[in-house]
C-alpha cells in the first residue's frame, strides 16, 4: 500500500525526462484510489511539488481536491494555487492526462464564478488553453468555458484573441455548439455584427441528431442579429441545415418570426407597439437589449434605401421620411452612418443638403492588391482542406452503403450483385 | 509545312531528310530480306520485319525556327544503347567542312512511337546540342493516311540537372496551346529567375569581400538594372494596378467558385451518409 510520502519522492524522482514520466503516469494512475480517499490531506503536500517541474504530479494531486464541495474559504486558497499551476505548468506533462487537466480547469471556473470575480479566471484560461491546444485549429473543452467567462467579466477583447483562429478540429459536438453561440454572443457585443451572424449561423446549421436548447437560443438571436446588419431575413436555412433543426427551429420563435414581419413593413412607430407587447418575452430571452437595437437599426435601413432613390436629399427631407423629429437628428444618424462606413455621402451644412455618392474604392492601391493576396492564399489551404474532406467522406462505409442503394432503384437492368431491398 | 507546334518552336523540314530517312531504312530492310533469304536463321539484331534505323539531323536554328535541312546515317549498338559515338563526331567533322553554318539539331529513327530505350540515345545527344529533336518516321504503309507518317518531338530543359520530358509537337488544340503558351512562359520566368540569383549571390559573395571586386561588371550589373522600370509615371502605377487588381480578383472568383463547388458536392455527400431523414429523390437523374 502507498503512501502519499512516497507518491511524493516518486513525483519528485521521476520527472525528468519522457521514459521516466510514463513509468511515473502508471504508478499514479495505480494510485488514483488512494488519491482520491486521502482528499483532504493533499492539499498540504502541494507545496513539496514544483508545477512546472512536476506537472503531472501536481495535476494528480490538485485533481481530487476539486471533488469535495466547495465553499468560498476553500475558492480562496484554492483559486491562486490553480492560476499558478497553470501559468507554470509544462504542456507536454499535462498532454499525458487531458482529461484531468480540463477537469480541474473546470472546476476553476466554477469556484471563480462562486467567488464572483470571474475577471480573475480569464488569464489562466487563456493559458490553458493554449498549453492543451495541439495546434490554433483545435477545438478544446476549455474554449466554451473561457468565452463564458469573458463574458461574465465583459473583457471581449480577450475573447477576440482566441475567436480570430479558424477551427478545423473538434473534440465534442457540444463544445462547438457552445463555442459558436457564446463567441457570437461576444461579437455582438463588439457591435461586429457581420462576425456574430457567421457564428450564430454555424450554431444553427450544424449537424444534429434532434433538437436543442442551444440551438434554439442561437436561432432567436440569429434573427435578431440578421435584421440589424442586413435589414431583411429569410427563413429558408440553407440545404446543409440538419433536418432535425429545419423542422422545428421555426417553432420555438414565434415572436421572433413576427417581428420580423412587422420589420418588414418598414413603419417605425408600428415596430415600437409590437415590442412594447411583447416586452416580457424579449426579456426572458435576455434579448431585450438586441430587439432595442433592431429598432435603431430600422433608421439605418431607411436612410440607405433613400440612397437608391436619391442623389441629394434635404436633411429635414430625411427626417419626414425616415419618421426622425428634426433635422439635427437625421444629421447625426446620416454622420454616424458614414463614419461607420455603411453609406458614403457628404453634408453640406450650408444649406442642410446631403448627396449621396458610390463607394471610392478604385482598387488601384498596393494595400487592396496585399489584401486580395491575402485572400486567395487562405483560401487556397481552405480548397485543400476541403478537396481532402471530400475525399475522405467518398471513401466512407456508410456513404458507400446509401449512395449504392440509392442508385438501386432507378437503375432496373443492372444486375448488381449487391442484395438489395424492394421498397414499394 | 509544319502543323501545330505546343511549345511555341516551328519546325522546317527540308524533303531532302525525309527521303533520306526512308532510303537509309528501305535499304536496309531489302539488305535484312536479301539476307534473310539465303540464311535462314534469324538474327536478334532484326526486330521481326521493321527494323530500326537510326541518323543525325542537321540544320539551323535562328530564334524559335529550327529548320532541318539534311541528315546522315549512324550505327546503332543494341547492347549498349547507344549510338556509334567516334563515327558520329567524325562525320560531324565531315559536315562542318562542307556546311558550316549546320549544327546537329538531333536525331531519327524510324517506328511507330516514341519509346523509352530512346532516351538513353536522347540523352547522350545532349551534350551535343542541350534539346535534341527527335524526328519519327512511321514506315509502314497505310493507304488512308494523307499526311506523311512524321512526328517530331522535343525536349524541354525543366531543370538544370537534364531531365528530358518528350512532347509531341503537332495536333494542338486550344487547350493545349494555352498550357504551351503558358509553359513556355513559366520556363522562361524559371530561367531568368535562376540566372538573376546566380548574380545576387556573385554580388553578395562580392560584397563579402570573398571575391575580388570587379568593376566591369559592377558596372554592367548597374546599367542592368537601370533598364526597369521602363515608364515611372503615376498613371501608369494607377492603370497597371488596377489591371493587376482585376486580374487578381478574377483569379480569387474562380477559387471561389472551385471551393463553393466542392463544399457542394461534400455538402450532398454529407447528407447522404448522415441524414437519417433526407429528402427521398431529390436531385437523383432520372435515366
Amino acid at each position: 500500500m502507498q503512501s502519499i510520502e512516497n507518491l511524493v519522492t516518486q513525483i519528485q524522482g521521476l520527472s525528468s525526462n519522457a521514459s521516466d514520466i510514463t513509468a511515473l503516469k502508471d504508478y499514479l494512475k495505480a494510485a488514483e484510489d488512494l488519491l482520491r480517499s486521502e482528499s483532504t490531506r493533499l492539499l498540504s503536500f502541494l507545496d513539496q511539488l514544483d508545477p512546472s517541474k512536476h506537472s503531472l504530479g501536481y495535476l494528480y494531486f490538485l485533481e481530487p481536491c476539486m471533488y469535495c464541495s466547495i465553499t468560498k474559504e476553500r475558492a480562496n486558497t484554492l483559486v491562486p494555487i490553480i492560476a499558478r499551476f497553470i501559468t507554470s505548468c509544462s504542456a507536454e506533462q499535462i498532454r499525458y492526462v487531458p482529461e484531468k487537466f480540463i477537469n480541474v480547469c473546470k472546476r476553476y471556473k466554477d469556484q471563480v464564478l462562486l467567488l464572483e470575480a470571474p475577471i480573475r479566471g480569464v488569464g489562466p484560461m487563456l493559458t490553458a488553453i493554449r498549453k492543451i491546444q495541439s495546434s490554433t485549429e483545435h477545438l478544446t473543452t476549455l474554449h466554451p468555458e473561457f468565452l463564458q467567462l469573458c463574458l461574465l467579466a465583459k473583457c471581449y477583447k480577450a475573447g477576440l484573441s482566441v475567436l480570430e483562429d479558424d477551427i478545423y478540429e473538434i473534440n465534442l459536438p457540444r463544445d462547438f455548439f457552445l463555442y459558436c453561440y457564446y463567441g457570437g454572443m461576444i461579437f455582438i457585443g463588439q457591435k461586429r455584427f457581420r462576425k456574430a451572424l457567421e457564428l450564430l449561423h454555424n450554431v444553427v446549421t450544424a449537424p444534429m441528431s434532434s433538437i436543442n436548447a442551444i440551438a434554439v437560443e442561437a436561432y432567436k438571436k440569429y434573427i435578431l442579429v440578421s435584421l440589424i446588419h442586413h435589414g431583411q431575413f429569410s427563413s429558408t436555412l440553407p440545404k446543409y441545415t440538419s433536418s432535425a433543426a429545419q423542422r422545428n427551429l421555426k417553432n420555438f420563435s414565434q415572436p421572433y418570426m413576427e417581428l420580423v414581419n412587422t420589420y418588414n413593413t418598414g413603419k417605425i412607430a408600428e415596430l415600437e407597439t409590437y415590442v412594447q407587447t411583447n416586452r416580457e418575452k424579449f426579456e426572458s430571452d435576455n434579448n431585450l437589449g438586441l430587439v432595442k437595437q433592431v429598432v435603431s437599426s430600422m433608421y439605418k435601413r431607411n436612410i440607405q434605401r433613400l440612397t437608391q432613390t436619391y442623389l441629394t436629399l434635404s436633411l429635414q427631407d430625411i427626417a419626414n421620411t425616415v419618421q426622425l423629429n428634426s433635422s439635427k437628428e437625421a444629421e447625426m444618424h446620416v454622420l454616424q452612418m458614414i463614419q461607420d462606413g455603411e453609406i458614403f455621402a457628404t453634408i453640406n451644412q450650408k444649406d442642410g443638403m446631403v448627396r449621396f455618392l458610390e463607394d471610392p474604392e478604385q482598387y488601384k492601391t498596393c494595400e487592396m492588391i496585399e489584401h486580395i493576396d491575402s485572400s486567395i492564399q487562405r483560401i487556397m489551404s481552405l480548397s485543400k482542406k476541403l478537396t481532402a474532406m471530400d475525399e475522405l467522406i467518398s471513401c466512407d462505409p456508410l456513404y458507400l452503403g446509401k449512395a449504392g442503394r440509392e442508385r438501386q432503384r432507378f437503375d432496373f437492368d443492372d444486375f448488381d450483385s449487391v442484395p438489395q431491398k424492394f421498397n414499394i | 509545312m509544319a502543323s501545330s507546334s505546343s511549345s511555341g518552336l516551328t519546325f522546317k523540314l527540308h524533303p531532302l531528310v525525309i527521303v533520306n530517312i526512308s532510303d537509309h531504312y528501305t535499304r536496309v530492310k531489302s539488305q535484312m530480306n536479301h539476307s534473310s533469304s539465303a540464311t535462314t536463321t534469324n538474327d536478334d539484331n532484326n526486330n521481326g520485319a521493321q527494323p530500326r534505323v537510326y541518323g543525325c539531323v542537321i540544320g539551323i536554328q535562328r530564334g524559335r525556327t529550327v529548320e532541318i535541312f539534311n541528315s546522315f546515317e549512324l550505327l546503332y549498338d543494341p547492347s549498349t544503347h547507344s549510338l556509334d559515338r567516334a563515327f558520329l563526331e567524325k562525320k560531324q567533322e565531315l559536315y562542318k567542312k562542307v556546311f558550316p553554318h549546320f549544327y546537329i539539331l538531333g536525331w531519327y529513327s524510324t517506328g511507330s512511337d516514341a519509346q523509352e530505350s530512346d532516351m538513353h540515345i536522347h540523352k547522350a545527344l545532349m551534350d551535343i546540342n542541350e534539346s535534341p529533336v527527335y524526328v519519327l518516321l512511321n514506315p509502314s504503309i497505310n493507304p488512308a493516311q494523307k499526311d506523311l507518317p512524321v512526328t517530331i518531338f522535343e525536349s524541354e530543359r525543366i531543370s538544370v540537372d537534364h531531365v528530358a520530358h518528350l512532347k509531341p509537337s503537332d495536333g494542338g488544340s486550344a487547350a493545349t496551346q494555352l498550357a504551351a503558351h503558358l509553359t513556355g512562359i513559366h520556363s522562361a520566368i524559371k530561367m531568368l529567375n535562376s540566372r538573376i540569383r546566380v548574380l545576387h549571390h556573385y554580388l553578395v559573395a562580392m560584397q563579402k569581400g570573398e571575391i575580388p571586386c570587379e568593376n566591369s561588371l559592377l558596372r554592367q550589373v548597374s546599367s542592368l538594372l537601370r533598364r526597369l522600370p521602363a515608364i515611372e509615371s503615376e498613371k501608369f502605377q494607377d492603370d497597371f494596378l488596377m489591371e493587376y487588381n482585376d486580374t487578381l480578383l478574377i483569379a480569387y472568383l474562380a477559387m471561389f467558385t472551385n471551393c463553393a463547388s466542392t463544399m457542394n458536392e461534400l455538402v450532398d455527400k454529407f447528407n447522404t451518409a448522415y441524414d437519417r431523414h433526407s429528402r427521398r429523390g431529390g436531385r437523383t437523374a432520372f435515366i
